[in-house]
């Protein structure tokens, strides 16, 4: 629980010891058959788990590790949770006498300190070894929890100023001993939260690695350990290749880029992530020196291992993405966080709301600077959205409910380079399968005013971002609400000359005399009936607006995408024509002037 | 003598099942295909109805005039869905709500690509308008349908050429009166559009899944309609005097009439037919637990039949990306066909997704196909002949750009040789389909070695025998009439109608008169439709079904709550209505997640009514009686299955007769297929004159 340790289990790990010459169609097919063990094990989770969170929203990850501690052959789920997994196992390898392991073992894990991501962030593993009794591989599978036992539920804390605040903290602990469950371990990790669905969730990820761990044993039997170590080599081998060969592509030079969050959950304004990513032939190094490092900053602490995780999942966008995602990623791609910045906290901070920033700010700053080498995969892959409005009460018996504000929405689809911002969210979010109206107000007394697309809502360019949606809740009974708000002063930012989103805001009490802006943060008791209304930003722009073409952008008008004014003033388009009777034209010579018009202004101010 | 006729519409061909009654020849079924005509499809039907009457030496009037039923199964929804030439289809929904078509739920079909291009909308935001109004959860009007309003959206529609447009308000599934209201105004104001409302067609929770199903209804409507319409015209000039019976993706059939309501049941129904024909086949020869494997042209699609029965799900069916919630037999598809490309992307040797189709289609084919497939695989591999017709003998296979082909990739891979690429080819395909397998059983509980594999589709039986080796299964059935499986499918489907209402409540705290109500009202449509179609009210067999979940979950489990009884008697529903519920739910949760929750009360969120008439299907032996006589092989060629290059002799299925058994390694002949006996396997015809291959 230090830096040094997180040296340690960053550390580069050798391959697996084998001599067993490997032919390419073979290490695939064996690659092939460990993916589908993930997916086996990820949707005997889904399928089993009691919680939205996990059976609905899809929020959990299968992979596989290697006896090294290295990701081995690819992973099935979410890819900010497939990134961080190994590093929590590696902290299991390391003490693998101190705890015993043996086959038929399940552990769990989720310490910040030790590997993990944020607390909610759960990984329970086990070990697989071969008929020799030599350890091969490391099922994992990780699952978002709805709760982690701290002083809030849910395990978001806005005023915690440690750990401890936020939950129960497991470095490595036994939950299955040689296929026997540990029932007083069990219990009382089950006791240790809120929720009652959790006792179905956690068995359920225990019988998903106890599920693919027996496939594994399978598929080692059949093939042999000697040819699995070589297929897991190989695997890594042959994406670390591929990764340096797109890297390689891309000019030499040093890219940097800043970008701020409006403040900390304490009021603490302009949290600064900096990265440089440095491309010196097929080496590829991201650096966030210069990110933030002031020790009272509260509430944006992002974990190592999370750190590490956010930076390859923007890598992983801007490179073919047939490219298979394992550790080859790792040791083709340094990654320097200075020690004390809030990208690698020091022991015992809280690490609940680092998991949306400033990881996501990292994302950012990395696309933002990949974008001068790789312009056509630069979609920042992040939610700006601070944290979703979060509305808990007490129902007619005294148990509470809490409606987590993950609902359909549009958020911070950036366009990248051809194509417009488009659905929901970013791609890598886009397994999680959000909420809808019927099925909440069904549940909670709450209703959903509206949640539609904001015109002019994203930011405009060559290709416009998706425009944000503005979401209006009412409560109808008394209800406390949680908020935390970013991104209104520094909106998410557009690619290679295209525009900003727009501001993010968040208004409680619409409508009433007490209606109010949420400037920081949240903990409101709202009174029956009162409206609570979010404008998330939307997309941010690629490219200058101006060269958008000019027939989009009048098809943008006729979907109300983009105003009339905005056609004009931002894209310099002028239109003939009526949008009510959709008769909307290109006045192709009043455009052309208007745009040399506009061209002019913006350079005389440059 | 009468006569019950199946049909199929593929993409090339047609495919007739006549099934003769009342006769000596009661229960036998006679096969037919013939090519499909694309501009009018109605045409190719009508041939091939010719074609059967002459076989049979009648008319086509007295022919028709003798069918009992003529059972059709069509693509036209798909092939609207493909080739997106559908309805210019609005729609209007609740005020707020506009978008969520769009958002999908968050859903993107790969998290990895940020290059992923969206789905093609089939209402651009312009054509989806909103209107003040709100029902809430327990069905309260919260605000009133604003009428004005709604005119002028359908100002707006009009302006745009509207053809079709769907409604879909919040909760309407709960109250469908703004729906109904809204449905008059539309027809007032939209003169000829075609309308539906989403309480009709998928009266369930969530919006998004509600909405999306109502659009694609939309869309496809109009020519699913117009289509069977044209269909039923031709038919009836013909003299066929019943009603046309069409396949339903839940794996029943049901008349045109019935179809008319939610013409989007059609979807999909195609592969269907062909797990319900499975089902059959394999319940005839005693096997209820399959795995059906459909391996075409360009894709290989999986299915499983349990306890003799392919369940119809209503869960997250994405069909070219668009989510339709009706039940649909579930049927997974892998971009794995004969004509799937094989080609190296960095070092590494993949097969399909891409593929060369019909047109150009594989080099082998000699029509401009440049690129190597797996059909091409299987020529390199001796697998396939170059000397005979393919395909029914409609043509030759070339060897001509074949061996080309599969140099280079040999030379990209760095080895050289052409054969290996291609055995490479083979092996990479086999794994893919392997492992695509395991995906479909994943999560059910299901080892797939625990069941029998039933192999149909042009390319199936190439690979069956060495998936199962892969998967641990030991038996595979190989039917004759697999080529022409959707098509004996229809036949051998019940007409069904399987429906439900939304009803959201705890088990513990129900209103029984709501769910009798309920049950009455859907029981009094089915009773409509099926007497209709001319069917006896006594012959209808329900099985009435609750869908319950745990608080929290969105997704619901069916079961029957009373099965296989007469319509209308819900004397069932007595004072322990919950207490039994609560109890068959949960058996129904402990077997399909393995664990239940004690310590919650359940909650029915829908009350589902299926009911359906038994008619009568094909007769299908099984069992095998070996005659002891040995097949003889007509030739041999240089093959390699799986074992390196060797004569591998070659048996013609016509010279097979019942009772043979053909040991490995060896390869049969089939008019539309390939059958491989891989090492370690032997083929035996059956009583029934079908295949099984089963472990030496």
């Amino acid at each position: 629980m230090s830096y040094e340790l997180n040296r340690k289990l960053a550390a580069p790990r050798g391959a697996m010891p084998t001599t067993y010459e490997i032919d390419q169609v073979t290490a695939d097919i064996i690659r092939g058959a460990f993916e589908t063990v993930c997916f086996e094990s990820a949707t005997y989770l889904g399928r089993a788990a009691s919680s939205p969170i996990i059976n609905q929203s899809n929020e959990r990850n299968a992979a596989i590790v290697d006896a090294n501690g290295r990701l081995a052959m690819g992973a099935v789920g979410t890819p900010h949770l497939t990134f961080v997994n190994q590093m929590e196992t590696r902290w299991g390898l390391m003490n693998l006498e101190r705890y015993d392991w043996g086959p038929g073992d399940v552990f769990l894990a989720n310490d910040p300190d030790h590997g993990g991501g944020h607390l909610p962030d759960y990984c329970v593993y086990g070990p697989v070894y071969d008929e020799k009794g030599k350890l091969i591989c490391i099922q994992t599978l990780q699952a978002h929890q709805g709760d982690t036992g701290g002083k809030d539920p849910g395990g978001f804390s806005l005023d915690a100023t440690d750990l401890f605040t936020e939950g129960v903290i497991y470095p490595c602990l036994k939950l299955v001993h040689r296929g026997e469950l540990r029932r007083d371990v069990f219990d009382m990790v089950v006791r240790n939260n809120r929720f009652a669905t959790f006792a179905g969730d956690i068995t359920a990820m225990i019988g998903g690695v106890q599920h693919a761990v027996k496939m594994l044993n399978g598929l080692i039997s059949r093939w042999g350990s000697d040819v699995v170590k070589a297929a897991i080599n190989h695997s890594i081998e042959h994406t670390e290749r591929r990764v340096r060969e797109e890297v390689s592509k891309w000019p030499d030079g040093t890219y940097e880029a800043t970008v701020l969050i409006d403040h900390d959950t304490a009021g603490t304004k302009d949290i600064k992530v900096h990265v440089a990513c440095r491309i010196e032939g097929d080496q590829l190094t991201v650096d966030l020196t210069g990110t933030d490092d002031r020790p009272n900053l509260v509430g944006v602490w992002n974990t190592f291992a999370n750190t590490r995780s956010y930076v390859m999942t923007q890598v992983v966008a801007a490179m073919d993405p047939t490219i298979v995602k394992n550790e080859g990623f790792f040791n083709a791609v340094d990654i320097v966080i200075p020690e004390g910045c809030i990208a690698q906290p020091p022991p015992n901070k809280p690490a609940a709301l680092g998991s949306f920033h400033p990881a996501c700010e990292i994302t950012e700053a990395v696309c933002l600077a990949l974008s001068n080498v790789a312009p056509e995969r630069s979609q920042p892959q992040l939610y700006k959205i601070g944290m979703p409005n979060a509305v808990i009460g007490f129902d007619e018996k005294g148990m509470m409910w809490m409606d987590q504000g993950v609902d359909c929405r549009s958020m911070d689809t950036s366009a990248v380079q051809g194509i417009d911002g488009w659905g929901s969210c970013p791609n890598a979010l886009g397994s999680l399968i959000l909420s809808e109206a019927e099925d909440a107000e069904s549940r909670f007394p709450i209703l959903n005013i509206s949640r539609e697309m904001t015109t002019d809502g994203g930011g405009a360019g060559q290709w416009r971002g998706a425009p944000g949606s503005l979401n209006v809740k009412q409560v109808l009974k008394p209800t406390t609400a949680m908020a935390w708000m970013v991104s209104a002063d520094h909106p998410l930012r557009g690619m290679c000359g295209g525009d900003d989103a727009i501001p993010y805001s968040n208004r409680f009490e619409v409508g009433s005399p007490n209606e109010r802006k949420i400037e920081h943060t949240a903990q409101d008791l709202l009174p029956e009936g009162a409206k609570i209304a979010y404008q998330h930003g939307g997309g941010a722009g690629f490219g200058r607006p101006l060269l958008r073409d000019p027939e989009a952008v009048k098809e943008d008008v006729l979907d109300e995408y983009v105003s009339l004014e905005a056609a004009r003033t931002k894209y310099g388009v002028v239109l003939t024509g009526s949008l009510d009777d959709y008769t909307l034209e290109v006045d192709r010579g009043a455009t052309e002037a208007l745009r040399i018009e506009m061209a002019a202004m913006a350079e005389a101010v440059m | 003598m009468t006569y019950r006729v199946g049909i199929d519409i593929g993409g090339t061909f047609t495919d007739f099942a006549l099934l003769k009654e009342g006769s000596s020849e009661s229960g036998k079924v006679v096969l037919h295909k013939n090519l499909s005509t694309p501009e009018d499809r109605s045409l190719g039907v009508m041939q091939g109805l010719g074609a059967l009457a002459e076989k049979e030496g009648l008319s086509l009037a007295d022919f028709l005039g003798r069918c009992e039923a003529i059972v059709h199964g069509t693509t036209v929804a798909d092939n609207t869905l493909i080739e997106m030439n559908g309805a210019v289809t609005g729609l209007i929904t609740t005020e707020g709500f506009r978008d969520e078509i769009e958002y999908r739920r968050g859903f993107k079909e790969d998290i990895w690509d940020v290059r992923l291009e969206p789905p093609r909308q089939i209402t651009p935001r312009r054509r989806r308008l909103t209107v003040p109004e709100r029902i809430l959860h327990d069905g309260t009007v919260h605000k009133p349908l604003d009428e004005g309003a709604l005119r002028e959206a359908c100002r707006k529609l009009r302006l745009q050429n509207v053809e079709a447009v769907a409604i879909s308000f919040l909760f309407s599934f709960v109250n469908p009166d703004h729906e109904r209201r809204a449905r008059e105004i539309v027809r007032q104001e939209i003169q000829n559009a075609y309308i539906c409302a989403s309480h009709e067609v998928l009266p369930r929770a969530p919006e998004y899944d509600r909405t999306s199903t109502t659009i694609v209804n939309a869309y496809v409507g109009p020519r699913v309609t117009s289509y069977l319409e044209k269909l039923v015209q031709r038919l009836v000039e013909g003299g066929y005097r019943n009603q046309l019976m069409v396949m339903q993706a839940s794996g029943g059939v049901m008349t045109k009439e019935y179809i008319d309501g939610a013409p989007i049941r059609v979807l999909a129904s195609g592969p269907a037919g062909g797990v319900i024909g499975s089902a059959h086949c394999g319940r005839a020869k005693g096997h209820t637990n399959l795995l059906c494997v459909d391996m075409g042209g360009t894709s290989y699609d999986m299915s499983l039949v349990v306890d003799g029965l392919a369940p119809a799900e209503a869960g997250w069916n994405m069909h070219h990306r668009y989510l339709i919630g009706v039940p649909m037999v579930k049927v997974e598809t892998l971009g794995a066909g004969g004509g799937s490309i094989c080609h190296v992307n960095k070092g590494a040797l993949e097969v399909g997704p891409r593929s060369a189709g019909a047109a150009p289609g594989p080099i082998c084919y000699g029509r401009g196909g440049k690129e190597p497939t797996v059909t091409d695989a299987l020529v390199m591999l001796g697998i396939l002949s170059t000397d005979e017709g393919f395909a029914g003998g409609s043509f030759r296979l070339t060897r001509q750009g074949v061996d080309e082909a599969f140099q280079a990739i040999a030379d990209e891979m760095g080895h050289g040789v052409a054969e290996q690429a291609a055995f490479d080819c083979w092996r990479v395909v086999t794994a893919n389909m392997s492992q695509g397998v395991r995906r479909t059983t994943a999560g059910k509980g299901i080892d797939p070695k625990d069941l029998v594999m039933l192999a149909y589709g042009g390319n199936g039986p190439a690979f069956a025998a060495i998936q199962a080796e892969d998967l641990g299964i030991s038996r595979v059935l190989v039917p004759k009439t697999s080529p022409t499986f959707s098509a004996l499918g229809t036949l051998v489907a019940n007409p069904t109608i399987d429906e439900e209402r939304s009803y959201i409540a705890s088990a513990r705290t129900l209103d029984l008169n709501r769910i009798r109500q309920h049950w009455n009202d859907l029981s009094v449509r089915a009773k409509k439709y099926f007497t209709d179609a001319g069917f006896a009210a006594e012959a209808i067999r329900v099985n009435y079904q609750l869908n319950m979940r745990y608080p929290g979950q969105n997704f619901s489990l069916s079961f029957d709550y009373q099965a296989d009884v007469a319509l209308g008697d819900l004397s069932f529903i007595g004072e322990d209505f919950g207490e039994t519920a609560i109890k068959l739910f949960n058996g129904r949760h402990m077997a399909e997640y393995e664990h239940i929750r004690e310590h919650e009360v359940p909650e029915v969120s829908g009350v589902r009514l299926n009911a359906h008439v038994v008619t009568p299907s094909p007769e299908i032996g099984g069992g095998f009686t070996p005659s002891g006589n040995p097949p003889s092989a007509t030739k041999s060629r240089r093959a390699n299955l799986d074992a390196g290059f060797a004569e591998v002799p070659v048996y013609l299925g016509k010279d097979l007769v019942p009772g043979m058994e053909v040991s490995s390694p060896a390869i049969i002949e089939e008019t539309f297929t390939t059958i491989v006996v891989y090492p370690g396997w032997k083929a035996q015809i059956d009583d029934a004159g079908d295949y099984q291959l089963v472990k030496a």
